[in-house]
């Protein structure tokens, strides 16, 4: 029986996640991306939607990571109850929901209090943040998992 | 319970309306619709009827089998992992994975019977086609992992009454306890009770369509302390994270399949999850299609990252109105959070894990679905109700099991025979 391939895959796939033992090279100094003119949740949502038409995930990755985005969601109590635990909704709730993620905030020192402040007791407000992508995964196989790091609350008090 | 049929009549699907199945978990997705081996259909769990201190999780897999499906009759597929996964402390990542691997054994391939002579016990020579497994238990914490049951049997397939003169007999032989737990692999019939024709534009009208199929089923029996936090069952009246464990099972493929023009196919590679499920319906009727796939590779602590938007405004209500005029209300202002409460009970983190209050003093009759499923529970009526949410119980006009369950392991019924 000719084992030769699986043989080679195996090898390739063990030296793929072999450490290392050298010393790791200096990580090379990434130069922060070029801001966007369309950068709202709407432009991320229709370059989603392309890349899966197009498979242009990779195209789409390097157009967003990183980017510094300043958004209106909505935050539901109920999803964002910590510092640590929290989800906002990109689109109004009320419009069929065409994409399932709701980004995950972590927020700047103090920022979280800033958030309690402008959405009071309500269970439901909306708010303006801005924060940098930190995390965007988005593929053909996985779902979109959006994280937005060093978030800031833009708007002080909530609209709703 | 109102039925929808009455309603259907005279109305018309938009144009490009979709219409999703209301089958727990059976061929939900395109990708697991072609695996058919490692297709989770339902999980339930349930305080055991004997004994409070127990907690059942049965794991149901390959949907929709016909008794008399030889001669290479149904069974577990011997190059996946079959894994229940145990939440303790509410954060919706795994603690503790039992692991179920599988494999097959011939005793005669110069013949395609699966037995060659009556069979009347798990030992019988007539026996040719077997399957075994080990049990293992894994601390996702620590990593430890602990084999619990090695080469235990599973239970043959119910080929008829020629075959299996007394089938049932042979197969609680498979009942195999070991360090204080209990397990079951093999076929059973179908617990879970629907009417199928809701794929033909909702068309239900009470047709027990699950009724006379079987299904593979994996049952474990465990004490609560091993699976709670701590190792120390809760107290009565304990109401933090740690007083609901959050359960779902799962399917994993290894990654790497060589199929070869002169020799069986090769298996290479990490274990990828290919299927998971905790509540019933979740991936059925809450995650569009594009993104079916996705979900069953994606783990339940990614939930509300991945598809919280889904949960919040879920297409269920709209296409009961479209279809059925069911007076279904609008999506409210804030979403549909009473949703987002009933996956997030005592404060866990929302995520598709089926969640079971476990402090003492907790009962089988205070298991019903949302809190742990019964195998009797009318989920799909309870879910619809709860979708809809227009004030009145909707339905599918199927509420029971053709066949009634037992009160001891493995409690689901004797499949059904391919020739009775």
């Amino acid at each position: 029986m000719n084992r030769t391939l699986p043989l080679l895959l195996i090898v390739a796939a063990a030296c793929g996640s072999s450490e290392d033992h050298r010393a790791p090279a200096p990580a090379p100094v990434k130069a922060a991306p070029a801001p966007l003119l369309h950068a709202t949740q709407t432009d991320l949502a229709k370059d989603l939607d392309d890349a899966a038409a197009r498979g242009t995930w990779s195209e789409v990755k390097r157009k967003w990571q990183g980017q510094v985005l300043r958004w209106d969601v909505t935050r539901q109590r109920m999803l964002c109850r910590t510092a640590e635990s929290c989800n906002v909704a990109a689109f109004p709730i009320l419009r069929p929901a065409k994409h399932g993620w709701m980004p995950q905030l972590m927020f700047a020192p103090g920022q979280f209090a800033a958030l309690e402040t402008a959405c009071g007791t309500r269970e439901q407000c909306d708010v303006t943040i801005e924060g940098t992508l930190a995390r965007f995964e988005a593929s053909a196989s996985m779902p979109t998992n959006l994280q937005l790091a060093d978030v800031h609350v833009v708007t002080k008090t909530a609209r709703r | 319970m109102k039925k929808l049929v009455p309603t259907i009549a005279g109305l018309t699907i938009a144009a490009g309306a979709s219409i999703t199945v209301m089958a727990s978990s059976h061929r939900e997705a395109p990708a697991i619709a072609e695996d058919q081996f490692v297709d989770n259909t339902d999980v339930y769990s349930f305080i055991s009827p004997t004994n409070p201190d127990r907690l059942v999780i049965v794991a149901d897999y390959v949907p929709l089998l016909l008794p008399q499906s030889g001669p290479n009759f149904y069974r577990f597929s011997d190059e996946a992992r079959y894994e229940v996964h145990i939440d303790n402390d509410g954060d919706a990542k795994e603690d503790i994975t039992y692991r179920w691997t599988f494999e097959n054994h011939l005793k005669n391939d110069k013949t395609f019977l699966y037995n060659t002579g009556a069979v009347d016990s798990l030992d019988s020579p007539n026996l040719n086609v077997t399957q075994t497994y080990n049990l293992d238990r894994i601390n996702e914490n620590t990593g430890k992992k602990t084999r619990i049951l090695s080469n235990a049997p599973v239970a043959p397939w119910n080929v008829g009454k020629r075959s299996f003169p007394n089938y049932e007999t042979v197969a609680l032989q498979a009942v195999k306890s070991a360090s204080g737990v209990t397990s079951f692999a093999g076929p059973r019939d179908e617990p879970f009770f629907v009417d199928l024709h809701v794929f033909d534009l909702l068309g239900v009208g009470g047709a027990p369509t699950t009724d006379g199929v079987n299904v593979m089923s994996i049952v474990l029996e465990v004490p609560i302390a091993d699976i709670a936090k701590g190792g120390i069952q809760p107290s009565s009246g304990d109401t933090s994270k740690s007083s609901v464990v959050g359960i779902y099972a799962s399917a994993l493929r290894p990654q790497i399949r060589i199929l070869r023009r002169h020799h069986d196919e090769d298996d290479f590679g990490n274990m990828i999850q290919v299927s998971r499920l905790g509540w019933p319906l979740i991936n059925e009727v809450i995650i569009p299609l594009g993104d079916k796939d996705k979900y069953n590779r994606s783990a339940p602590k990614d939930d509300v990252s991945n598809f919280g938007a889904y949960i919040l405004d879920p297409e269920v209500p709209k296409l009961l109105n479209l279809v059925l005029g069911a007076g279904c209300p609008a999506t409210p202002m804030g979403g549909r959070t009473d949703i987002v409460g009933l996956l997030s009970p005592n404060g866990t983190a929302a995520a598709d894990l089926l969640r079971i209050n476990i402090t003492k003093g907790q009962t089988n009759a205070q298991s019903h679905f949302p809190n742990g499923r019964a195998l009797a529970d009318d989920v799909t009526d309870t879910l619809l109700t709860v979708a809809c949410n227009n004030g009145g119980p909707i339905g599918d006009g199927v509420n029971a099991n053709d066949k009634p369950f037992t009160t001891t392991m493995p409690y689901l019924a004797s499949p059904a025979s391919g020739n009775p």
